[in-house]
């Protein structure tokens, strides 16, 4: 019955995704609006039909239906509900049914916030939408089905893979499969307004809160992802750059270059080439991951069976790229700039700068993904290159493009960038020299290391130049406390203060990043009982090894006394699992963690009686700073999306009113732009072009 | 205008000039050949340098000693088998008849001293437990 319904409703949606796509290409051939509005209907039933699946899915899981074969083999009767949940992604058919799902949802909002655009534009943006629903529906009903039945129920499943049983993984794929079914919906904008021919800036505007929140996912989803390697995987570390880690970075890094690309579109009608390569190649890098990570094409750790699924995903790959290159390359008049670049230290040569860093990155990440597949091809054996070539590669790169980021916010549009550059750059220059000295004196002399330094330095100190600048303006104006002033500043400018405590995350990220794998600090051990031994300032103490049974696993862990470099002594309880349904032992780290170093202690092993131990001990400095990073970027990318949050005073009102939504008559514009005036050079600029955009359009 | 282009463009070159630097480098120290067990006792040239191979482990001749962080087991090719010594975690997913990588080089005595041993481990995404589960539903 299960079966029946998750069947029926993958049929329904391939049959009304097809329907979709024919009614949106009749709404174009014969004008018809009836056309449209049945298009859009069938999208909506095809979100129902692939909810109907998703909750027979569920169902089944939660329930543990051992009828169906993907339940009997990713869940266990003893398995805690959470991960009976968590399932429903663990395995290739069920993730692919999320992504659907996420994206069947995100597909019928779109259209409905379409619903005002004209008819051909609609009918584009609904024909792309239904094509990549079609495609995962279709995917799903033929090569990767998760409602197949097994001729005789199974007694019990199988279990989850003991590395999936943590509660960060049950956080990270999701996340992440937002992130890449978010990225469609601006594909599809930008797809229907080339081919309804708009030559405004407007339709750019709508994508940005797509591009915003799928940035938003897939960077939590992400440092998730880093996080869980970090505990579950035990050696140490947190990226490996691996295929499938990659397969991630690609779309982050042009999604990251497209949230600032986006705004030079909006404000100043520049770098619609770069915007539209960047839309696209964000979407195909998310299919282009996927089939590479899924196809078994490139040798990884998490090696994928050889399956139909590669093919499927290479075939709606090459229509999609094929799409995208037709539809850019005849309409290609349309993304003509309407200004130029008026110098290197400008904000828009930041911002290109920014992007040409990011896809030289994405570049070199990609070509060393790939690498063993070019290298198969002009050589007798494959070769892969290793760590090594993205940390001299990647690494040299990323350091660039933050030195450009500690800069940015300080830079203006326009000529006259380079002057105020100069003038707001010298408490920022004075800092950094003070900061290196100060570290070359406490005896750091790592180049790296130093450069990071800088870099924070600069970085922090631009934001406070810049926002003080700002506070001071306001407060000639307005009769305000100096904190006051401050928060109304930042609460006037979401996007423009948000972006930058997303940057101050990026530089704790980096900070944490840098002291990891600069100064880590690896040793094996083997301890006999009561025996202790020191580890970079650490005492490690073995006491004795106990087993504890627990509902689906039996864990042997060590008793381990661990006396901090300040004294502090701490107990430590590194485990092994042995789970009932696999084999396989699991290793469960244990971790004493501040916010100086983490103390990271995993048990390999154990001779007869329970001594000696085997352990591995890494000492990570700073490493905690990458998971704040991580929130901080995520919090200032969440404030860029938030609405005003103090209420506007009489005076500033009139602003808040005419630069959210309200068409501002003439008066009231001239009124903004006053009171703006004060809100420092860069900022009114930016804003009057908005405001003066805003009262073009009627609404 | 023409100005700010050329300036754009030069900073443009100097760029892709050292990241195209950069690449070639970090090829270079980062390559390392990707073999299977067979095609690096054929071939001599792979001998003397630091390579990756692909194998089973043999059931036979299996010296795992966690405490120690050792093991000792036999390679298995197709036709052919090394000896491989490796000094490290041994992982979870170790297991005679498992697929392995391993990655290191030959010494004089003909074993393959490794210093990176990965079991493939069953996909995140695809358990070889469901394919044959899904083979058997057909």
């Amino acid at each position: 019955m299960n079966g029946l319904i998750g069947n029926l409703s993958l049929g329904i949606a391939v049959l009304t995704a097809a329907g979709s796509l024919f009614a949106a290409a009749a709404t174009v051939k014969f004008r018809s609006d009836r056309m449209l509005l049945w298009s859009r209907r069938l999208l909506y039933v095809l979100g129902l039909a692939i909810t109907v699946g998703s909750a027979a899915l569920m169902y089944a899981l939660v329930n543990s239906d051992f009828h169906n074969a993907y339940v009997a083999s990713y869940t266990e009767r003893a398995l805690p509900m959470g991960y009976k949940i968590a399932a429903f992604w663990a395995g290739q058919e069920g993730s692919l049914m999320l992504w659907a799902l996420l994206l069947a949802g995100m597909a019928a909002i779109a259209a409905h916030g379409f619903r005002n655009r004209t008819r051909i534009e609609q009918s584009a943006m609904l024909g792309v939408l239904a094509l990549v629903c079609g495609f995962f529906s279709a995917l799903m009903l033929f090569a990767a089905n998760p409602f197949v039945q097994l001729p005789v129920q199974a007694v019990d499943g199988r279990g989850l893979n003991p590395l999936l049983q943590d509660p960060y993984m049950i956080a990270h794929p999701p996340l992440l499969f937002v992130g890449y079914a978010g990225y469609t919906i601006p594909w599809a904008m930008l797809l229907a307004a080339l081919i309804s021919g708009r030559r405004d800036n407007q339709w750019i505007g709508s994508t940005r809160k797509w591009l915003m929140v799928s940035w938003v996912f897939l960077t939590v989803g992400i440092i998730l992802g880093a996080k869980w390697a970090y505990i579950e995987l035990g050696w140490g570390g947190y990226w490996a750059w691996d295929p499938v880690e990659n397969a991630s970075l690609l779309p982050w890094l042009t999604g990251t270059a497209l949230l600032h690309s986006v705004m030079v579109q909006q404000h100043r009608g520049m770098f619609k080439v770069w915007n539209a390569l960047l839309i696209a190649s964000t979407f195909l890098l998310c299919i282009f991951g996927t089939y590479l990570t899924r196809s078994g094409v490139v040798q990884s750790v998490h090696s994928f069976g050889e399956s139909l699924i590669g093919t499927f995903f290479l075939a709606f790959l090459c229509l999609c790229v094929l799409l995208s290159i037709v539809v850019l390359s005849k309409q290609r008049r349309l993304l003509k700039s309407e200004d130029a670049v008026q110098g290197m230290l400008t904000r828009e040569g930041a911002f290109m700068a920014l992007n040409v860093l990011l896809v030289l990155m994405t570049l070199a990440t990609l070509v060393g993904t790939i690498f063993p597949l070019i290298s198969g091809v002009v050589m007798p054996q494959p070769v892969t290159v290793g760590e090594e070539f993205y940390n001299k590669v990647v690494i040299p790169l990323s350091l660039v493009l933050l030195a450009v980021m500690s800069v940015g916010p300080l830079l203006t549009y326009g000529k006259g960038a380079a002057q105020q550059l100069i003038k707001s750059l010298i408490l920022p220059g004075i800092a950094v020299v003070v900061g290196v000295v100060a570290a070359l004196v406490l005896g750091m002399t790592n180049p790296w290391a130093l450069a990071c330094t800088a870099i924070t330095v600069v970085a922090v100190c631009s934001v406070c130049v810049g926002l003080t600048r700002t506070v001071r303006q306001r407060r000639k104006i307005e009769d305000e406390g100096p904190l006051t002033a401050t928060l109304r500043v930042i609460d006037g400018n979401h996007r423009r203060y948000g972006g930058q405590f997303v940057h101050m995350g990026v530089v704790m990220l980096m900070v944490g990043v840098a002291g990891s794998s600069l100064f880590g600090v690896e040793e094996d051990l083997t301890l006999e009982k009561g025996e202790s031994k020191i580890v970079n300032g650490y005492t490690i103490k073995f006491g004795e090894i106990h087993q504890e049974r627990h509902v689906n696993y039996l864990a042997s862990s060590a008793h381990i006394d661990l006396t901090t470099p300040g004294g502090e002594v701490k107990t430590l309880h590194p485990e092994i699992r042995r789970y009932d349904k696999t084999e396989q032992p699991s290793a469960q780290v244990a971790l004493n963690s501040t916010l100086a170093r983490d103390a990271y202690v995993t048990l390999a092993g154990w001779g007869e009686g329970g001594s000696p131990v085997a352990l591995q001990v890494f000492i990570n400095p700073l490493i905690a700073w990458i998971w704040i990073g991580g929130i901080v970027m995520t919090l200032g990318a969440i404030f860029c999306l938030l609405p005003r949050l103090i209420k506007a005073t009489a005076h500033a009102h009139a602003s808040a009113t005419t630069t959210t939504k309200h068409q501002s008559s003439p008066h009231a514009t001239a009124t903004v732009s006053l009171a703006l005036a004060g809100e420092g050079q860069c900022d009114s600029q930016t804003q009057t072009t908005k405001t003066k955009q805003y009262a073009e359009a009627p609404k | 205008m023409t100005h700010v282009r050329m300036k754009m463009l030069v900073a443009g070159l100097v760029l892709i000039a050292s990241v195209g630097y950069l690449a070639v480098a970090g090829v270079k120290s980062g390559w390392v050949y990707y073999l299977h067990v067979d095609d690096f006792v054929q071939d001599s040239s792979y001998q003397d340098r630091r390579v990756r191979l692909f194998g089973l482990v043999a059931n036979e001749n299996i010296e795992v000693a966690p405490e120690l962080l050792t093991a000792k087991f036999d390679l298995r090719g197709e036709s052919i088998s090394i000896p491989v010594n490796y000094k490290g975690v041994v992982p979870d997913t170790f297991k005679p008849g498992g697929e392995v990588m391993v990655e290191g080089k030959l010494d004089e005595a003909g074993v393959f001293q490794a210093d990176t041993l990965m079991t493939k481990c069953a996909s995140k995404y695809q358990s070889e437990e469901h394919a044959k589960r899904l083979e058997e539903a057909q």
